[in-house]
């Protein structure tokens, strides 16, 4: 069955609507900003879609500025539109005092044409998906194992207006597939996003996937220990997640709190590693403009191991004293902060056996789980390996090996890394909107299995 | 007016009404359907050192419809923006469930008794109504305490309060009609220098604390006094000694160890994980289904209990997401497991006990295995003092700096913000960077004691699951507790 896959809320008409209402409010400066999302997910598990789910939202999100003070006020539909302008206006005239603020709304500007409409991904059905996740449950069964997974697209829309002549608008096609086969004690995890449904290569990421979790069965423990390994790019996403909380937002770099604060234009990473925000990309998922109307930019992070800039809003941007690089954020729950969230890793050009053939004694991690910082300072996190993960002797994969516990620093990670990969696959980042982190398989040294040594106390 | 006088969907005949017509689109078509329509209002107020205060307040308002069509699940949920947008929502659940047909194992839901009710959240004062100016003022002035020593180089301090109207109707007769309010408020300092970067927080160390309650709950927290403190120690920890490594006997407080409930406990018994649910992004479980009754997670001392019923708490309800009335279950008894947290399909599936706790994020996400109020039993072990007076010597260790767990929630580290050198039952030293590490059955096989009623608090949580991921909002409640020869410094 073919569903219809139409706009969150109806393109035709839509910035003007908002601007009328941006204009109506009385405040000083409107910004009205409308997410919106229709997504639907094929979740599958223990040998049936358990989790089908068809879900639209939408947010209207008001901030209304009086002398230099913000407040926000959003609604789910557009009828509440004009009180929410009406209660942001309020809010905001409570908050000025008579002192002046600095909140400021977007100055308009062109943002960068992305390719964000794909036709694969509106032809990726509920009826596709869920033929999908019916043969990759048959595969995995005929492997002797079971698989879960989620295959899904989504519409996402985002609409930006101020009363100051801020006027934008994109809706995106998404696609993602996951998925988790086991077999015996084997386990296997893929994950992948795009625009493109294409690009995902489903089939035959599903069919490798299966065939991993064969290999990985009869796992041994991971001794205690310092190696050599090779992250898969899902495993090396998950580092390059942490490169924010090292320094690299605008609330940090304004706190003067690490790396851009304290080491802009140092080398911190190896010469091959170079990593930026850009949701200018043809990976991950490009948008063209931030929550607040700014165009996005691409940030560099790491250039060839040298610490570049802070992703920025306008209010951290305003207190650095320099432009918003175009990546204001609201996370639920937290206070409005400026996220790198379309973080990509420049590729290299070696394939996974040609970096697992150098080395002579290793471990190969496709993933990484419950990853949690543990120093700023030394962007020290801590976390376990899941699933995929095998000994490499003599530039081989050898015995598969148990998920196990690491603790050691991102950047010493880094300024290991002598070999990246060409291919990369992208991750969604978790609560972040439209967030995602595209990475290739890297190779470096002296990562720390284990707990720390009791005996080096 | 009551706290609980706002919005469109205040009126229980209204809901009712809405929550039919979608209902009635199915009606015949389906096994069973359950339809959630939800109007919610939430309320931020941040104050940041360095920058502008934010406020901002966010309500939405829709409908989430489950339907069970040849033993195939379909869901789909829709904003309330017009009358036909319930049926609309009822129409796609059933096409979603029907495009399955014949796909995978059925599902049997074992018949309910219809349930119907209402619930109200008690408030003493509505925090809604507390004007804006006021609440900044407050703010202003905690941030003024927490970053009084020049070392901090960073604070946030922020309220918050959200109001729910939750209604629920199923085709086997249940409805019911929930009206929930929360409150809660955080603080968080960082101070630089003497080349380190250390946080403290209070009264939670993550995203604040929030309890079932109205305004009133703020003056529980002395929310000034505790600022000042943990700006103190914020900077006091730049320079404290680093925490040893090795085994040590460890007290923890309350706090983390409400976090240690969360990931060790709360988790490790949802029973969609046990059965595989989760398999692909949450995680499994160590325990299995024919583990409960005879699995030993932990000592004699530790009795852990799932109790939505308990008002006051971020996870208290009347009835849950699928419309099971609440009700207390042991989870752990004495150390061994006897419960699980369950939905109907899960339990179903497993032969397990139903124990209410299928729970969701709003009107757009299906329900989920998630903790409600999850607590640890007081124990014999007197007030704090008392129980480190019977550790001897050891730590006392408090409040989370950072948290990993497996996906089996067997093997996890944790760190925590602060941590006291305890000598002859004496708090000594301030210890920074502790570190604890351990695999659940054995830790909680090493409880010695908790403490009494009187130590006992609550903590508010938000927690993440599902693809696409939701929210649970949920509770864990403990006192401090004695642990014998615990693995620490292993970061």
């Amino acid at each position: 069955m073919s569903t219809e896959f139409a706009a969150p809320v109806a393109p035709d008409g839509l910035l003007d609507r908002l601007g009328a209402a941006a204009k109506a409010g009385g405040a000083d400066a409107v910004e009205i900003t409308l997410l919106g999302r229709a997504g639907e997910y094929t979740r599958f598990a223990g040998g049936r879609v358990h989790q089908p789910q068809d879900i639209l939202e939408t947010q209207y999100s008001v901030r209304a500025i009086v002398d230099g003070h913000a407040a926000r006020a959003a609604v789910g539909t557009v009828n509440g539109l004009d009180e929410a302008v009406r209660r942001a206006t309020t809010a905001a005239r409570a908050m000025a005092h008579g002192d002046h603020g600095n909140a400021t709304v977007a100055t308009p500007a062109a943002a960068q044409d992305v390719v964000l409409w794909h036709d694969d991904t509106a032809a990726f059905d509920a009826a596709q998906r869920a033929q999908a996740a019916g043969r990759t449950m048959r595969e995995a069964e005929k492997a002797g194992g079971h698989a879960a997974g989620m295959f899904g697209r989504a519409l996402t829309q985002i609409a930006v207006v101020t009363s100051t002549g801020v006027a934008h608008h994109a809706l995106a096609t998404e696609a993602i597939g996951s998925l988790t086969a086991t077999v015996g004690d084997g386990t296997s995890h893929w994950i992948d996003l795009h625009r493109s449904a294409a690009a995902l290569d489903l089939a035959s990421s599903v069919d490798r996937t299966i065939a991993e979790a064969v290999a990985g069965q009869n796992r041994i423990p991971v001794p205690d220990g310092r190696y050599t390994i090779v992250l898969g790019p899902q495993a090396a996403g998950e580092l390059l997640g942490f490169l924010e909380d090292a320094g690299f937002s605008g609330e940090l770099a304004a706190a003067k709190v690490g790396l851009v604060a304290q080491r802009a234009g140092d080398r911190v990473a190896s010469p091959l590693v170079t990593v930026a925000d850009d949701a200018l990309a043809t990976v991950g998922l490009p948008i063209g403009f931030d929550m607040e109307g700014t165009p996005k930019r691409r940030v560099p992070l790491l250039t060839n191991g040298v610490v570049g800039e802070a992703v920025t809003n306008l209010a951290t941007a305003k207190a650095l004293g320099t432009a918003s690089t175009g990546h204001a954020h609201i996370a639920r729950e937290e206070v409005p902060t400026p996220v790198a969230a379309n973080i990509v890793m420049d590729a290299g050009d070696a394939t996974e056996a040609e970096l697992i053939a150098g080395v002579e004694r290793g471990i190969y991690v496709q993933r990484f789980w419950y990853t949690r910082l543990v120093d700023r300072l030394t962007a020290t996190i801590t976390g376990v390996s899941r699933d995929g993960c095998f000994l490499i002797e003599d530039g081989k994969l050898a015995q598969p090996v148990a998920g196990a516990r690491f603790t050691h620093s991102i950047l010493d990670f880094l300024s290991t890394v002598d070999g990246v990969g060409a291919a990369r696959r992208s991750q969604p980042v978790m609560n972040v909107w439209n967030g995602s982190v595209t990475a290739p398989a890297l190779r470096g040294h002296g990562f720390r299995f284990g707990s720390a040594k009791i005996e080096e106390n | 007016m009551t706290a609980h006088e706002w919005g469109a969907l205040a009126d229980d005949a209204y809901a009712r009404r809405v929550l039919e017509s979608a209902l009635d689109t199915v009606d015949g078509r389906v096994q069973y359907a359950d339809a959630r329509l939800i109007e919610c209002e939430e309320l931020r107020s941040y104050a940041q050192l360095g920058a502008d205060p934010d406020e901002r307040i966010e309500q939405n308002v829709g409908i989430g419809v489950r339907v069970l069509v040849d033993g195939q699940w379909g869901f789909a949920a829709r904003p309330l923006a017009a009358d036909t947008d319930a049926a609309a929502a009822a129409r796609q659940a059933h096409a979603s469930a029907v495009a399955l047909a014949g796909s995978g194992k059925r599902v049997e839901l074992p018949p309910r008794e219809p349930a119907s009710g209402r619930y109200e959240t008690e408030v003493a004062q509505d925090p809604f109504a507390v004007d804006t100016a006021a609440r900044h003022e407050l703010l202003a002035a905690w941030l003024g305490a927490a970053s009084t020593p020049a070392e901090v180089a960073a604070a946030q301090a922020g309220v918050n309060a959200k109001r729910q109207h939750r209604h629920f109707a199923d085709t086997e007769g249940s409805r019911q009609h929930q009206h929930l309010l929360e409150t809660g408020a955080m603080l968080v300092v960082t101070a630089a220098g003497h080349g380190d970067v250390q946080r403290r927080s209070y009264p939670n160390s993550f995203h604040g604390n929030t309890a079932g309650a109205g305004w009133e709950y703020l003056a529980s927290l002395a929310m000034q006094e505790n600022a000042a403190r943990v700006g103190q120690e914020a900077v006091a920890l730049l320079t404290a000694p680093a925490a040893p490594r090795g085994y040590a006997d460890v007290v923890i407080g309350a706090q983390q160890v409400s976090l240690q409930i969360h990931e060790s406990s709360g988790h490790a018994l949802e029973l969609d994980r046990i059965l595989g649910d989760e398999a692909n992004y949450a995680g499994t479980s160590f325990i299995q289904a024919s583990d409960v009754g005879t699995l030993r997670y932990g000592s004699d001392a530790v009795t852990i209990a799932s109790d939505p019923t308990r008002p006051g708490t971020r996870g208290s309800f009347a009835f849950d997401d699928e419309g099971t009335p609440a009700r207390r279950a042991a989870l752990i008894d004495r150390g061994i497991v006897r419960n699980t947290l369950s939905t109907r399909d899960s339990a179903a599936r497993s032969g397990l006990a139903l124990t209410g706790a299928a729970r969701s994020d709003g009107w757009a996400y299906l329900p989920v295995c998630f903790s409600t109020h999850v607590y640890l039993e007081p124990g014999d072990g007197g007030s704090l003092d008392e129980l480190l007076d019977r550790m001897g010597d050891g730590y006392y260790i408090d409040d989370n700096r950072s948290w990993s767990i497996d996906n089996q929630r067997l093997n996890f580290q944790f760190g925590t913000e602060v941590a006291y050198e305890v000598k002859k039952g004496r708090r000594g030293r301030l210890l920074k960077n502790f570190s604890y590490g351990g695999v659940t059955p054995q830790f909680w096989g090493s409880v010695e004691a908790v403490a009494g009623p009187s130590e006992f608090r609550a903590f508010g949580y938000p927690c993440g699951k599902g693809e696409p991921k939701q929210w649970g909002f949920l509770s864990h409640g403990a006192s401090p507790m004695l642990v014998r020869d615990l693995r620490i410094g292993v970061a």
